[in-house]
């Protein structure tokens, strides 16, 4: 049933899910901000890069689910699918992005250039957008709830606008993780958050890959 | 600047080593006097030994002048036998070593001291304690309950910092007592890079703890799950998780301590370890190098257990945060650089008046906690014979 948009109620279920959504990303975000270099303007291109990359994920997502109509009627189990190949892909791209940051200069290094991964070259692209984008499209339990009431919208751009209005009540609680950028970065802090990536890329790897088996073997 | 010279090291004399022993003879009949009403004889007999045992091994800190080898005995004592005394006290109760879901929904399940950081954050945002334990004695195997511990916890680290990880974890003197077999080191060269593991797992476990509102850690990194208890392995997941704890205690705390003579887990993945490290900020007691005597040397770095000690730090006279008192150092220094030394103090002037007074509290607690578990253990052994 369509519904009237109502600005506030996207905000405020934004701002309500703000901490969940933290809480979410926190091992993405966290150990990814402190392997940038410090200051405050590097890891606030970081955050940035993070959260645009993020809204994309949702708007997309947004899009394409409410065009398919799968906003309310989408399967736990197709959840759960969608949810193991995003780990992987995260996993993936942690490891890759952990192994980026070994080369990159040090604290001595006063270039505000965000961490790269992928090949040589112009096909370098932030690990900030490619984890933020990540991120976006994982389905956490906020955005779930977002899809349920954005999906008795009455068309796909209402849709797409109660998930930007959501996104932006999200992101209000993501704004401090730019202090990190205080922190001061030395070869302990960055060696640190390489492993931590590693070992959190290693969950969501065996989180991702769990569900693929199951559902593969046992059609669940 | 340090003036005072330390004596020869001529044992003291047992008279004197006598008389600075009696505070800890009166503590421990203290604590294991009172046990001997209606106890069985072979309870009687472990508490005495154990009794014996905790005054025999300060008496020989006071008359040789040295920490580690002496200590080294009650906390290897101490992580061999309370897996005995646990793992028995868990199949008398359950039959299994494995935790059932109905034990952990009922909020029995025992507390340690390892998943306390992993709690703070979801305590603190969300006011849940993210463990399926209960914060006061629930029956079964909840023991004191998670209340006691943390208390326990806390006044213990605030006098000793990460001196905890040398008197009280029940779990260290395992891999201690590995490290301590051979006679030399096989791999010598070792990345000091991988000093910073266990702040990278603790980051990471307290990320994962916040998002997954679950104690990471126990659920999926702690190898010493391999001697106590685990989640009943039920299914495939939790024989991963089975598999994962096996594979970390068979390297971590049997191999790798082994071949570097290190405690490898403490230092190179022990998330709590990190977190106790923060404490050495606020303890009191620490150990100093006295830059006027050091030559360097680096026999210090050398005996470290945990490589808490570096040509940096050497040369600043200090050890790393990381250092964890048990006094290798210190024993091991040729020249006395290596001393005790109390907060705000001058560096090496009377510092086996630091040392003692470290002791007085370490081997305290070590009496009133860690005896405890030897006794423990040492009854359970004792049971089937006596």
């Amino acid at each position: 049933m369509a519904a009237p948009f109502a600005f506030g109620e996207a905000l405020v279920l934004g701002l309500a899910s703000g901490p969940a959504c933290v809480a979410s990303c926190g091992p993405v975000l966290v150990p990814s901000l402190l392997a940038e270099r410090s200051g405050l303007r590097v890891n606030s291109r970081y955050l940035s890069a993070f959260l645009a990359t993020r809204l994309l994920g949702y708007l997309l997502f947004a899009a394409v689910a409410w065009e398919v109509g799968a906003l309310v009627a989408l399967p736990s189990s197709t959840r759960s699918l969608i949810f193991a190949v995003v780990h992987v892909l995260l996993a993936v791209v942690l490891l890759r992005y952990a192994w980026s940051v070994g080369r990159v200069c040090d604290h001595v290094c006063t270039s505000t250039e965000l961490v790269t991964i992928g090949g040589a070259g112009k096909h370098r692209i932030p690990g900030a957008a490619v984890l933020g984008f990540h991120t976006g499209v994982s389905l956490c339990p906020p955005f779930v709830a977002a899809g349920v009431r954005a999906a008795e919208l009455a068309n796909v751009l209402a849709a797409v606008l109660f998930f930007a209005v959501f996104f932006v009540g999200t992101s209000v609680w993501f704004v401090p993780f730019a202090g990190l950028g205080w922190v001061r970065r030395n070869e302990a802090v960055t060696t640190v958050a390489r492993m931590a990536m590693a070992l959190i890329a290693l969950y969501y790897l065996y989180a991702g890959l769990a569900t693929l088996i199951r559902k593969s073997t046992y059609g669940y | 600047m340090a003036t005072k010279v330390l004596p020869a090291r001529e044992p003291r004399s047992v008279g004197r080593s006598l008389l600075l022993t009696l505070p800890i003879a009166l503590w421990s009949a203290l604590m294991f006097a009172p046990i001997f009403r209606g106890a069985s004889r072979p309870d009687r007999i472990a508490e005495a030994a154990t009794g014996i045992f905790m005054v025999v091994l300060f008496f020989m800190m006071m008359r040789t002048w040295s920490t580690y080898r002496w200590r080294r005995w009650f906390f290897v004592a101490m992580g061999l036998l309370f897996p005995v005394g646990f793992i028995h006290t868990v199949m008398v109760m359950r039959g299994t070593m494995g935790i059932p879901i109905e034990e952990m929904i009922a909020g029995r399940t025992p507390f340690c001291f390892l998943p306390i950081p992993l709690l703070i954050l979801p305590a603190a945002l969300t006011k849940t304690l993210v463990f399926p334990g209960s914060i006061l004695p629930n029956g079964g195997m909840s023991g004191g309950g998670m209340a006691a511990m943390a208390a326990l916890w806390l006044g213990i680290t605030i006098v000793v910092g990460k001196g905890w990880c040398s008197y009280a974890c029940f779990f260290g003197g395992i891999e201690e007592g590995m490290a301590s077999i051979p006679a030399k080191a096989k791999v010598r060269k070792i990345d000091p890079r991988w000093r910073y593991g266990p702040w990278a797992v603790l980051l990471a476990m307290v990320l994962l703890s916040l998002a997954l509102f679950e104690p990471a850690y126990c659920m999926w990194l702690c190898p010493f799950k391999a001697v106590s208890e685990y989640v009943a392995a039920r299914s495939t997941v939790g024989m991963i998780q089975n598999g994962i704890f096996i594979v970390l205690f068979a390297g971590l705390v049997i191999a790798l301590p082994l071949l570097t003579k290190k405690r490898t887990q403490c230092a190179f993945f022990c998330p709590f370890g990190a977190f106790q490290s923060l404490f050495n900020k606020t303890s009191v007691f620490d150990v100093k190098i006295d830059k006027t005597r050091c030559t360097p040397c680096v026999l210090c770095q050398k005996s470290c257990p945990t490589m808490a000690l570096t040509d940096e730090s050497i040369a600043k006279g200090e050890t790393l945060m990381s250092c964890m008192k048990c006094g290798a150092c210190v024993d091991a220094c040729p020249k006395d650089a290596a001393v005790w030394h109390i907060r705000g103090t001058e560096v090496a002037v009377k510092p086996e008046r630091a040392r003692l007074m470290f002791l007085y509290a370490a081997w305290a607690m070590a009496v009133m906690f860690g005896g405890r578990i030897i006794a423990g253990g040492l009854a359970t052994i004792l049971h089937l014979f006596v």
